[in-house]
């Protein structure tokens, strides 16, 4: 995967004409912060919106957070404008709505480049993600995770607008979504790049948001969009790695290392080769731990 | 360059600021209501006064009307009311 | 986040949660000639349906607003949410001066949101927003430089005009003799039979003759009373009160002092309950400024019948034109005449002729 790989466990959205809260965006510890110029703005106020985010990801510190902005459709008006800005303030990736092939992701990326020349960035600096909306853009999810190889950070499932597509809505227990969480997931790792789940509307229902983040952390995805800051330490708790899988990872650290001072090329851990992916597992699952505050200045998991 | 139409932009929201600009031909007036109008007053009406001067516009009819926000917010919606009033068919990137 | 989202009036379940919220709030949802005025309405919804809270806007006037704190997150919040949208659905009109009517206890969020007071009665307020103010307003007057240099008698008279009369002339006539200078208003809603563009236009060719008056539109501030929202108010004698009030109010809070007036002139109305209500409030109000003068009306020539603006559309819609011959000047009979199918058709299409 071209763009590297970093805690994406939480993305949350923030509405882009919304000053109250995009000062504040920073101080809920997500791991990714999307502002939206998309459905959470007004047609009227798509302006107003657009020179808002860019002042804002200009002038505020928003921590670590990776930095996410939703732009308007490829058939709207705004997107190029859109675009322009973004790039400009110097947005990390582009989140294109309602994806449905890759040739969709190519006009996107023509438009980005452009943009970084025009102002005198590095042209692929600036990385992309597709949200899959449409029963379309899910059966072509391959494709679409496979374009823009450079850029592509991931892709996401949207929800409510896939709901409407197929002719469905939405349901305590989010059966709907069981292939389009399959499938968008599938794609994703297939081409090697992140996988988002959607959004969970009722705020209220924590117990149905939990259920929903076990069974996609279960499946494998790198992480959910949320709504409200509430949601966050709900989905961190349910990626804290377990005490086995931080002791695993360690041995696997440790196997590595003493590959490296034997001078030996392969790595085996109790006797079985330990190859690329689960190196990439291990280090993912530190990254989480650390991130989880289950591990103590020696690294190692902090019993309860 | 000059200010075409009236032109509203912010919201009165807690963090925003609303303003609204009318054409004018006596110079820039700028009519403040703000809680931190004693503190903040001076700085508020430099920010908005900058991003006039940024579009060399020198007749505008100002009222602002600020809820706390943050001076990033105050240029934003400054340029986001400007370019509603001059009717520009693009953002200014100079400005930004 | 609570959203401010459209509440259609039309649309019933949207109608019964309006009224229940507004009438628990002690707002008069009964009145449906003011309800008709109403452009667009939003609200906040409660997730089973209930309003939170609600605003309306009838062309450049903002009212029906009302919010409740329950279960609200901040306060104040959802005001400045409806105002907000409001203000942005008038923007994208074109509207950019805009006015509020309300009760006494809001002006002062109002207030913090950049409306400025413009008059104020026990039952309620007037506000208003943008440009152009009445400051504006007034300033353009002035700027006309009509009054001439070292004028120190300067009366008013406000009419209606619909259309112009030797009644309304007289009344005229008998300010110009007394006083160095008069002004003219021409009340510019668009409610009479004839449209404000004509009334003012009638008015100015039947005083030419008088060269110390000067005939001009009353603009948005000197309106008919009777169009004052007061939704907020539940009798209809304190809506009267509230109404008559506030007209008085904004002439002596403002164009007293900006266009030094000394005097307004007023007709006697023998007819109309109204009218004399409206005169006696002015009296009360005005009096203690400036010299309030009732003047009796003006009878026709040859017979003892007085003359009415209300006779002569009469006249127009029974096509009766000879009866009022004497009643209107040259120029306003010419213009009748001229016009008569276009007046009766507005007649026929549902246009008033009584009232004012």
């Amino acid at each position: 995967m071209a763009v590297a790989e970093r805690l994406r466990r939480t993305m949350m959205f923030v509405p882009g004409n919304n000053p109250a809260m995009i000062k504040d965006a920073g101080i809920f510890e997500a791991d990714s912060i999307m502002f939206d110029l998309e459905d959470a703005v007004s047609l009227a106020e798509k302006d107003a919106a657009r020179v808002l985010v860019y002042e804002a990801v200009k002038n505020i510190d928003f921590g670590g957070a990776e930095l996410v902005v939703r732009i308007n459709g490829l058939d709207t008006p705004f997107w190029q404008k859109d675009v322009r800005a973004m790039v400009k303030a110097g947005i990390e990736v582009i989140r294109a709505p309602k994806v449905e092939t890759a040739a969709m992701m190519e006009e996107l990326e023509v438009e980005i480049e452009k943009a970084e020349k025009e102002f005198g960035i590095e042209v692929g600096t600036t990385h992309v993600m597709a949200a899959l909306e449409s029963a379309l853009g899910v059966m072509n999810a391959l494709e679409i995770a496979r374009s823009c190889p450079e850029r592509m950070m991931g892709i996401a499932l949207s929800g409510m607008d896939y709901r409407v597509d197929m002719k469905t809505k939405s349901y305590p227990d989010e059966g709907e979504l069981y292939f389009a969480r399959n499938m968008v997931l599938h794609a994703a790792r297939a081409a090697g790049v992140a996988a988002f789940d959607t959004v969970f509307g009722n705020v209220d229902d924590e117990e149905g948001f939990v259920k929903g983040v076990e069974l996609i952390h279960q499946l494998g995805f790198d992480g959910k969009s949320v709504i409200n800051p509430r949601q966050i330490p709900l989905v961190n708790k349910v990626y804290a790695p377990t005490k086995k899988e931080v002791v695993h990872a360690q041995q696997v650290m440790e196997a590595i290392e003493e590959a490296k001072q034997k001078g030996s090329g392969v790595i085996s851990l109790n006797g079985q080769m330990v190859d690329r992916p689960i190196v990439l597992q291990a280090e993912r699952v530190l990254m989480l731990a650390k991130a989880a505050n289950v591990l103590d200045e020696g690294g190692n998991y902090i019993e309860k | 360059m000059e200010i075409k139409q009236h032109a509203l932009a912010g919201t009165l929201e807690s963090s925003d600021v609303q303003i609204m600009i009318a054409p004018a031909n006596n110079g820039i007036s700028i009519d403040l209501i703000s809680d931190v109008k004693k503190q903040f007053g001076k700085q508020i009406e430099a920010t908005v006064r900058q991003v006039l001067a940024a579009y060399a516009i020198e007749n505008a009819d100002v009222q602002v009307i600020d809820k706390g926000a943050l001076d990033l917010v105050i240029k934003a919606r400054a340029i986001a009311a400007v370019e509603r009033a001059i009717e520009a068919k693009d953002l200014n990137w100079e400005v930004l | 986040m609570e959203k401010v989202e459209d509440l259609f009036l039309k649309m019933l379940i949207h109608r019964k949660e309006w009224d229940k919220f507004l009438t628990g709030l002690h707002l008069n949802v009964s009145n449906s000639s003011e309800i008709e005025t109403i452009d667009e309405t939003v609200a906040i919804f409660a997730k089973n349906g209930e309003v939170l809270a609600t605003g309306s806007i009838a062309g450049n006037v903002i009212k029906y607003v009302a919010t409740c704190t329950k279960g609200e997150q901040s306060a104040g919040e959802r005001f400045n949410k409806i105002i907000t949208e409001l203000m942005n659905r008038l923007a994208q009109k074109g509207i950019y001066h805009v006015f509020v009517f309300t009760k006494p206890m809001y002006a002062k969020s109002f207030g913090y949101l950049g409306f400025k007071e413009l008059a104020r009665a026990e039952q309620g307020v007037l506000l208003e927003k943008g440009r152009p103010n009445i400051t504006d307003f007034l300033s353009s007057l002035t700027e006309k430089k009509l009054v001439p240099a070292g004028a120190k008698k300067i009366a008013a008279v406000v009419m209606n005009a619909n259309p112009f009369t030797l009644g309304h002339c007289y009344l005229v006539e008998q300010a110009a003799a007394e006083n160095d200078f008069v002004y003219v208003f021409v009340v510019s809603t668009d409610r009479s039979l004839f449209r404000a563009d004509e009334r003012l236009d009638l008015v100015k060719k039947g005083l030419s003759a008088l060269t110390n008056v000067s005939v001009v539109s009353g603009g948005d501030y000197l309106v008919s009373f009777a169009t004052f929202p007061a939704y907020f108010i539940q009798s209809d004698e304190e809506v009267m009160d509230f109404q008559t009030q506030i007209d008085a109010r904004i002439f002596k809070n403002w164009f007293v002092e900006a266009l030094g007036i000394t005097a307004r002139y007023l007709g006697a109305e023998p007819f109309s309950k109204t009218t004399s209500i409206y005169n006696q409030q002015l009296t009360e109000v005005l009096s203690d400024v400036i010299d309030v003068k009732i003047i009796e009306r003006k009878k026709a020539d040859d017979n003892e019948e007085i003359i009415s603006a209300t006779a002569v559309r009469a006249a127009i819609a029974t096509n009766q034109l000879e009866k009022i011959r004497n009643f209107v000047p040259e120029t306003t009979f010419e213009f009748i005449e001229q016009h008569l199918q276009e007046l009766q058709a507005r007649i026929k299409g549902g246009q008033k002729t009584n009232g004012n």
